[in-house]
């Protein structure tokens, strides 16, 4: 009788849940998503171990993929076509931008298409559904780092030498990430009510990557349309990282401003969208 | 203290719009003005749709600190739509509920393991799914182990495991949860016997320790060990709560004499079944059969207008809506001249060789020659017990003759049947 009354009593402290349809629009949450970042963790570990562990040459694939991209651009761009590259080696100067794009193209990838991966969890578990989509963008990191190792060896071979700038690339990575989380809060939900973004989003990818200057610099764009083109919030931050990496030229001050306007205004209004559609996830996945 | 309240739930519904997502976009255009328009627009709950569905409706009911409440309905009745929503899978559309405890949800055993991963590996996965700490998985480790009782294979990838292998270290975790409140769908029904058993002794270790558990089953006898209450749902609606017997009566007979599901229109069947009757051989009227011993089935049944040599078909279908066996008049060459008004039709089966599990009977009658039907309906359900055969025997047993042909004595004949069974459960105890 006695252990029981305190076993009671000890319940009493446990927490309570209001369950109420459609919260207020501003209701974002974010607590909650803090109290299930030990999931999250164990979802980005196991992502990163069945990405390594399935493929023959694991990790290995990290440092192939921009490589391989990066030797296409140099013999197209570079060789044949003789694109200007600001007085850096080409494949540097490719490689500097791409690293960036990799990142960003792959946490749009898995962080948009995450939700309807994770149906059956969605389907069958409660917990903030937010989690996956930052899962989506901490994983591509790990790749992130293996590329970063691979460039900086490169540059040591042809010459190319760091300066302090380059810890600038930290700040630069974080601001990316939020742009590539803002984008797939948007994403995700419209692709759990049509999958089609998943055909679509290669597409859209591809052509957001020559939108941006990676395999050509920005001096290229004439002085009229650059306005406009800094309106494409990578500009800034591929401009950033070259200028971080290669030490050369300025900061572009302006660029940058646009792209953190833009991730801001895309951030909030993502969390806010994904947050209205999380609610019929289960229902609709 | 015992008084105080788990779970309170104040007009919760669910309603889902058929036909798909929600409206019907064409486009994504459509999509985003639509969003962004409810965004600001305040939604109506109230507001109707042709094809809009309830799932769950206007469902009120309070739940005290270890309490064992049986959710009982038909399928669609909103069992589960009311598992997530408390569970916080999905919202309700409207009303609201306060839970009062940590909850643990298990609306199926294994959400989440990933095959390439080792058993390992997925212990950590599957319990943080689940809700515990690393830590608290960590120190539950060997226990979670020893309970799976597949110790050598913990670091194999788990797709080189057997379906089985799989489900025990499924549950092997989820059984080490220490939820307040346990809401459970159905997962008892997987695995072999000795693998339910565990679960059952599972929901019983937490009743001990003052959970909550909400059981939602289509095996009433599991509901009868382990509920004093259930909920009643039909068509989203909770229609009882209150004591176990009592829910349960009302369910069987609701279900007793219902139109089979796959009928599509019944009104114009000239055949109407108006009771069922089950009873032993001495006459003793029951639902609970032993494995061999023999039922009597009276139907009572109703002709609107004269119907000339119909065929009386009675069909037994598992709790998975398998139908495991049919008698016919027909094929038993008992012929019925014809029949009009009201009368009563007695089956005798031979000794039940089906395997122990709960189930359905459907009444069935067809002109002759297995023509039109004639009537379709449900009759009740019963339950068959045995110790030993379950449906990992198949459908039914029965016994077979042994013998050696490679010319080695033979050490004895087999005894019948019943004296086996029980030396065979002697033993094993």
């Amino acid at each position: 009788m006695n252990s029981n009354l305190s076993a009671a009593a000890q319940r009493t402290v446990g927490p309570v849940t209001e369950i109420r349809p459609g919260k207020g629009l501003l209701d974002l949450d974010l607590r909650s998503v803090w109290q299930y970042r030990e999931l999250m963790w164990i979802l980005v570990g196991r992502d990163l171990k069945v990405m390594y562990r399935q493929a023959a040459l694991g990790a290995a694939w990290a440092v192939l993929q921009p490589l391989f991209a990066v030797a296409i651009f140099t013999v197209v761009f570079g060789i044949f076509a003789r694109m200007s590259s600001d007085g850096v080696p080409y494949p540097i100067f490719a490689f500097s931008a791409l690293l960036a794009w990799t990142y960003f193209s792959e946490a749009v990838r898995r962080s948009g298409t995450g939700l309807v991966n994770e149906g059956d969890l969605i389907r069958k578990i409660y917990f903030p559904r937010l989690i996956i989509s930052l899962a989506g963008v901490i994983t591509p990191l790990v790749d992130f780092a293996i590329t970063f190792i691979v460039l900086l060896g490169m540059m040591f071979w042809y010459g190319v030498t760091p300066t302090w700038q380059i810890l600038m690339v930290v700040p630069l990575l974080a601001v990316t990430s939020l742009l590539a989380l803002a984008i797939s809060l948007w994403l995700g939900p419209i692709n759990v009510r049509y999958r089609d973004i998943k055909h679509t989003l290669p597409f859209l990818l591809q052509v957001w990557m020559y939108a941006s200057p990676i395999i050509y610099p920005l001096s290229m764009i004439p002085e009229r349309w650059k306005a406009w083109y800094c309106l494409n919030p990578m500009v800034g931050i591929i401009e950033g990282f070259r200028w971080a990496i290669l030490g050369k030229g300025n900061l572009d001050l302006t660029a940058i401003s646009v792209s953190a306007v833009l991730i801001v205004a895309l951030l909030f209004g993502g969390l806010i969208f994904f947050r209205r559609m999380e609610r019929s996830f289960a229902d609709l996945i | 203290m015992t008084n105080e309240l788990a779970i309170k739930a104040e007009g919760l519904g669910k309603r889902y719009l058929l036909g798909g997502a929600g409206k019907n976009h064409d486009s994504v255009r459509d999509l985003l003005v639509d969003t962004v328009g409810s965004l600001f627009r305040r939604r109506d709950p109230q507001a109707k749709s042709a094809n809009e569905f309830w799932a769950l409706n206007d469902a009120s009911f309070e739940i005290r600190r270890g309490e064992n409440v049986g959710i009982i309905g038909l399928n669609g009745a909103g069992k589960s739509t009311l598992l997530k929503i408390l569970s916080r899978i999905t919202e309700p559309t409207n009303g609201r509920a306060r839970i009062n405890g940590r909850v643990g949800a298990l609306l199926e055993v294994g959400t989440g393991f990933h095959p390439e991963l080792t058993g390992r590996e997925n212990v950590y996965l599957y319990g943080t799914i689940l809700g515990m700490s690393r830590a608290e998985i960590a120190s539950k480790f060997e226990a979670i182990v020893d309970f799976s009782e597949i110790r050598q294979f913990i670091d194999t990838p788990v797709k080189r495991y057997s379906s089985g292998m799989y489900v025990r270290l499924a549950f092997a975790v989820a059984a080490h949860l220490e939820p307040e409140i346990l809401l459970l769908d159905e997962v008892l029904a997987v695995g072999d016997i000795t693998f339910q058993r565990k679960c059952i002794d599972f929901a019983k270790r937490l009743q001990k320790q003052n959970a909550t558990i909400l059981f939602v089953s289509h095996n009433m006898f599991t509901i009868k060990t382990m509920c004093t209450r259930v909920i009643y749902l039909k068509k989203g609606r909770v229609l009882y709560d209150g004591p176990t017997d009592e829910g349960i009566k009302r369910f069987e007979d609701d279900c007793r004499l219902a139109t089979v599901p796959w009928v599509k229109n019944s009104k114009d069947m000239p055949i109407e079944i108006i009771g069922v009757e089950l009873a032993d051989q001495g006459g003793r009227e029951k639902t609970v059969f032993d494995h061999g011993e023999r039922m009597t089935l009276r139907i009572n049944y109703e002709s609107r207008r004269p119907v000339a040599t119909p065929n009386f078909i009675v069909v037994f279908s598992r709790s998975d809506d398998v139908a495991c066996c049919n008698y016919t008049t027909e094929t038993d060459h008992f012929v019925i001249d014809q029949v009009s008004g009201q009368g009563t039709i007695e089956l005798r089966t031979p000794p039940l060789s089906l395997v122990a599990d709960t189930y359905t009977i459907s009444i069935l009658v067809r002109e002759q020659g297995f023509g039109e039907l004639l009537c379709a309906q449900l009759g009740g359900t019963f339950h068959v017990r045995h110790e030993m055969f379950d449906q990992n025997f198949g459908v039914f047993h029965e016994q077979a003759q042994w013998r050696r042909v490679d010319g080695a004595p033979t050490a004895s004949a087999n005894p019948p049947a019943n004296l086996k069974v029980v030396g065979a459960t002697d033993v094993r105890r």
